[in-house]
């Protein structure tokens, strides 16, 4: 079992995720937060860090990393700094992050990853740097380097958990349970923001080792995997695996030293004296307690109440948040939900997969799918079609009535029919019986591309001898 | 004459600014021809503020401002050669204030390298003069204010800024007012950040009046500076009688290493204000030991962080790129190259009190220090209106004299201004008589926002 190589190896693992929360200005100044624009247009003084401006503060900030911590099982501390954590590096401006240090927005939480506790250290608000583009090649190849600080102060939680998963895959687990949560609290768009982890890892025999900086969700289970095999080979060398921070490259899905432990930083870290203390009251954490929406998990026991689902199929559904609010918006009125949801649940979630599409980005809409469904319905066509045609309809997202038009693809008449009976029982001259009915309506179907609904075509049968 | 007469006699039509400002600017190139006392003289920008100038409470009025205060579209060097062409694309919020009310910018003056310096020896540009003795420094590090504040005859305020003393040392070495607001009183916002936490902007005067006048236009919340204060702005403009005052004089202060001639000169003053019927108490300020290392572990930490942004990739010098520099070679040369010693020796200290190991014995402890002297004040200041105390333990030294000072004994000279900065209480420094023909000051330290109290005693001085 895949579960039991991990144990052997006393492989542990800790993430500290970085979310970018998608409010609508940044985090210390009045610039829009997004928008596909031109680099440093959405920039102003403070954010690309003039000389004399000073940050001012987004509470809409404040009222959503809180809504994190409370659906975090996190405690709330209720008075903080800001800090400024010092490196210069080409991205930052002012050559320090204001990020939070001594005490952390939450702290002592936890996230349920099937049915297991993932402990939650703490978590913290910080700010985005600027953006490099590294023109003409990658960070090591690339000519030269252009800034875009569009980005810059793009306002961010770090989410750090304890070193509580044990495989890759749950580690990917995880963090799909906390993209749905982070979707549901609405203060994460996978869309437009991004997610990115550092990755630490250790192995029985082995020092920690950090891979910084991975994007998304099935990056970190590769960066991982790359990771056991590389320490697991060092152990089995007799090699030292010492501590040190790597970097996780995607086109090979391989990680490479970044620096060692000797080298690593001292962040200076001081009280940012340009910000007041955040204080906090119960009230500001009642408030924002009170409005948290349906999280994943009560979801989940809905969709199995409500709609009749297994459980595996609910969580599925569920795990993308765009994916459960379509699926509602298809059952709105129809009477068999269950239906809807293992239609999802198979065939549709089979085509986007095929398609490298989320439902978000697809041109799939609840109307168009339900089309489809009415189509099978109704009897225009069968479910063997439907399964064919849900295919160009995800990837082109013609409407399925419009492929069924263009393609003639419904239903034969019942003298197209005949006709193909005709056929069919002169190719099989055999005796019609209870038995054989069945290997010719299986012909007729067959001859037909599913365009035939079987129980007329028995009737026809029937009816012709 | 004082600002409010001028203001009004510009307002009546008495007095034509045009023919005013060219005389004025003819007297201003004089006076920095004699004592280096501008980085910048704005002569076009000025005629270009008089033909839309708003009718406010500085209509007409000139002023100068220390160059770590950002005007938009004209240079703002913070006495560094780091930020020789930062041109600032905007106001600081004083600024636009000052603009609002009709105030009339007219050079931005010499001070020590980002405020690092106690003598305004330490500017990049040049070093500024003592107009009582040109062999004697004006103080730091808003010393380019005291300068011109002292030695202009025509009608001007002072705009200058304090982190440890810098408003209150060349107020006393140069003989004029200058008030230190309490912390958040007036806003910070376009000011180049020294230690933020300490920064404070005030004025510089030749008179209580023209004090009063100013910071009732620059005082008041702003809402781009999260640390200023939200309290409505009082009054300052009609004085009050003293009489019934009581002011405390901090044993402390009168101590080793002060003058006998400048704490005679204080207590002369004192007797004075007694004379008016202001009883006069003996006050103790017990931490006062501990208010230098408190002051610069607090100042150098932040101060090293501040000034991290200039390096040659946004801001600061821009230096040709050699083919195998990384980022870190490059920064490093640039700051090697475009910052004065001061200023390196506060980062590499600052640095070092935050660095992890260190942090929790210096900065962390630091901090505690200073919470623990903001109680002394409050201590201190109960049942009393105001603390009177020497400005500065000497009178201004020669530049003979403070080049062969150490780093320590050069930072010795700031302890009896650091604690009420450290406090972020407000001050005033007040001239109070002469020793051998150079000038002497008073320090009156109040309660938080309590300035009027400064002016009135200020004022009856």
């Amino acid at each position: 079992m895949v579960v039991d190589v991990y144990a052997e190896t006393g492989m542990i693992i800790g993430l500290e995720t970085h979310v970018q929360l998608n409010t609508k200005s940044k985090m210390f100044c009045s610039c829009p937060n997004s928008g596909d624009d031109v680099p440093n247009t959405r920039t102003c003084e403070v954010c690309i860090g003039a000389p004399g401006s000073k940050p001012l503060l987004n509470k809409a900030v404040i009222d959503k990393a809180m809504s994190v911590a409370i659906a975090l099982n996190c405690t709330v501390n209720k008075r903080m700094t800001f800090d400024r954590k010092s490196y210069f590096y080409p991205d930052m401006g002012k050559n320090y992050q204001i990020t939070q240090f001594d005490t952390p927005l939450g702290s002592d939480g936890y996230l349920l990853v099937n049915g297991k506790k993932v402990r939650i250290t703490r978590i913290h608000m910080e700010e985005d740097p600027a953006k490099l583009v590294h023109v003409g090649g990658s960070i090591v190849s690339s000519d030269y380097v252009d800034v875009d600080y569009n980005r810059s102060g793009t306002p961010l939680i770090e989410i750090v958990t304890e070193p509580d998963l044990r495989s890759p895959e749950e580690a990917r687990e995880y963090l799909r349970e906390l993209v749905s949560i982070l979707e549901h609290l609405g203060v994460f768009d996978s869309g437009d923001f991004t997610l990115k982890s550092d990755c630490n890892i250790s192995i029985k025999g082995g020092e920690r080792v950090e891979v910084k900086n991975v994007s998304g969700l099935k990056n970190v289970e590769l960066a991982l995997r790359y990771e056991l095999i590389r320490q697991r080979n060092l152990v089995k060398r007799g090699q030292i695996i010492s501590r040190e921070t790597r970097q996780f490259n995607p086109d090979g899905n391989t990680t490479h030293l970044l620096r060692t432990k000797e080298s690593e930083m001292d962040y200076g870290y001081i009280v940012d004296p340009d910000l007041p203390w955040l204080v906090l009251n119960d009230g500001d954490v009642k408030r924002v307690s009170v409005s948290l929406p349906e999280l994943p998990a009560g979801r989940v026991k809905r969709f199995i109440k409500d709609y009749k689902m297994n459980e595996e199929q609910a969580k599925t559904i569920v795990g993308d948040k765009a994916l459960a609010d379509f699926f509602e918006s298809c059952v709105k009125g129809y009477k068999k939900p269950d239906y809807v949801a293992s239609w999802i649940d198979t065939q549709l979630l089979k085509c986007l997969n095929f398609n490298k599409q989320s439902i978000r980005k697809s041109k799939v809409t609840p109307e168009s799918f339900m089309e489809l469904i009415n189509l099978m319905d109704s009897g225009v066509i069968t479910e063997r079609l439907g399964k064919e045609l849900i295919k160009e309809f995800v990837s082109t997202g013609v409407s399925p009535k419009a492929i069924v038009a263009k393609q003639g693809l419904g239903l034969k008449t019942d003298s197209e029919l005949a006709k193909v009976i005709k056929q069919v029982l002169k190719d099989n001259p055999i005796e019609v019986n209870d038995k054989s009915i069945n290997y010719l309506i299986g012909q007729v179907v067959r001859a037909t591309k599913g365009q035939a609904d079987p129980n007329k075509v028995r009737e026809l049968i029937k009816k012709s001898i | 004459m004082i600002a409010s007469d001028f203001v009004r006699d510009v307002k009546a039509g008495k007095i034509k600014l045009e023919k005013f400002y060219s005389d004025f600017f003819n007297d201003l190139r004089k006076l920095d021809k004699s004592y280096d006392c501008f980085i910048n003289i704005c002569e076009e920008d000025a005629f270009k503020q008089l033909e839309n100038l708003p009718k406010g409470k500085l209509y007409g009025l000139p002023v100068s401002v220390k160059d770590a205060i950002c005007t938009k579209g004209i240079p703002t060097t913070g006495g560094s050669k780091m930020l020789e062409s930062y041109k600032p694309t905007f106001d600081a919020t004083v600024i636009k204030r000052i603009k609002a009310s009709g105030g009339v910018i007219v050079g931005k003056t010499c001070m020590d390298e980002f405020g690092l310096g106690g003598f305004s020896t330490n500017c990049a540009f040049k070093i500024p003069k003592n107009p009582n003795d040109v062999n004697r420094v004006t103080g730091g590090s808003s010393g380019g204010a005291g300068v011109v504040t002292r030695a202009l005859d025509s009608p001007h305020i002072g705009i200058a800024e304090s982190t440890g003393g810098s408003i209150t040392c060349p107020a006393a070495f140069c003989g004029v007012y200058g008030l230190t607001p309490t912390y958040g009183r007036v806003s910070r916002y376009g000011l180049l950040d020294y230690a933020s936490s300490l920064d404070k902007i005030g004025v510089m005067a030749k008179s209580v009046s023209d004090i009063s006048l100013m910071i009732s236009v620059i005082a008041g919340l702003d809402s781009n500076d999260l640390t200023s204060r939200p309290e409505p702005v009082p009054d300052y403009s009609k004085s009050v009688s003293v009489k019934g005052m009581t002011i405390g004089v901090p044993k402390e202060y009168f101590g080793e290493g002060v003058s006998k001639d400048v704490s005679d000169s204080v207590w002369r003053s004192i007797k004075k204000l007694e004379s008016q019927g202001v009883s006069v108490k003996e006050v103790s300020l017990k931490m006062t030991k501990h208010s230098l290392p408190a002051y610069y572990l607090v100042a150098m930490s932040e101060v090293s962080t501040n000034l991290a942004k200039l390096c040659g990739m946004r801001y600061g010098l821009e230096l040709p790129l050699n083919k195998d520099d990384g980022f870190n070679e490059y920064f490093s040369r640039v700051r090697a190259l475009g910052f004065g010693p001061e200023a390196k020796r506060r980062i590499i200290l600052g640095t070092y009190a935050r660095m992890s190991g260190y942090r929790s014995q210096y900065y962390l402890q630091a901090m505690k220090v200073r919470t623990l002297i903001i109680n002394d004040f409050k201590r201190a200041l109960k049942g009393v209106d105001a603390l009177v105390a020497p400005s500065m333990p000497v009178v201004a030294p020669r530049f003979d004299e403070v080049s062969k000072l150490t780093p320590l004994e050069n930072y010795k000279m700031d302890v009896l201004t650091v604690a009420p900065n450290l406090a972020g209480v407000p001050h005033l420094s007040v001239p109070c008589g002469e020793v051998r023909g150079l000038p002497v000051g008073l320090q009156l330290i109040g309660d938080y926002l309590e300035e009027k109290k400064l002016l009135d005693l200020g004022g009856a001085l």
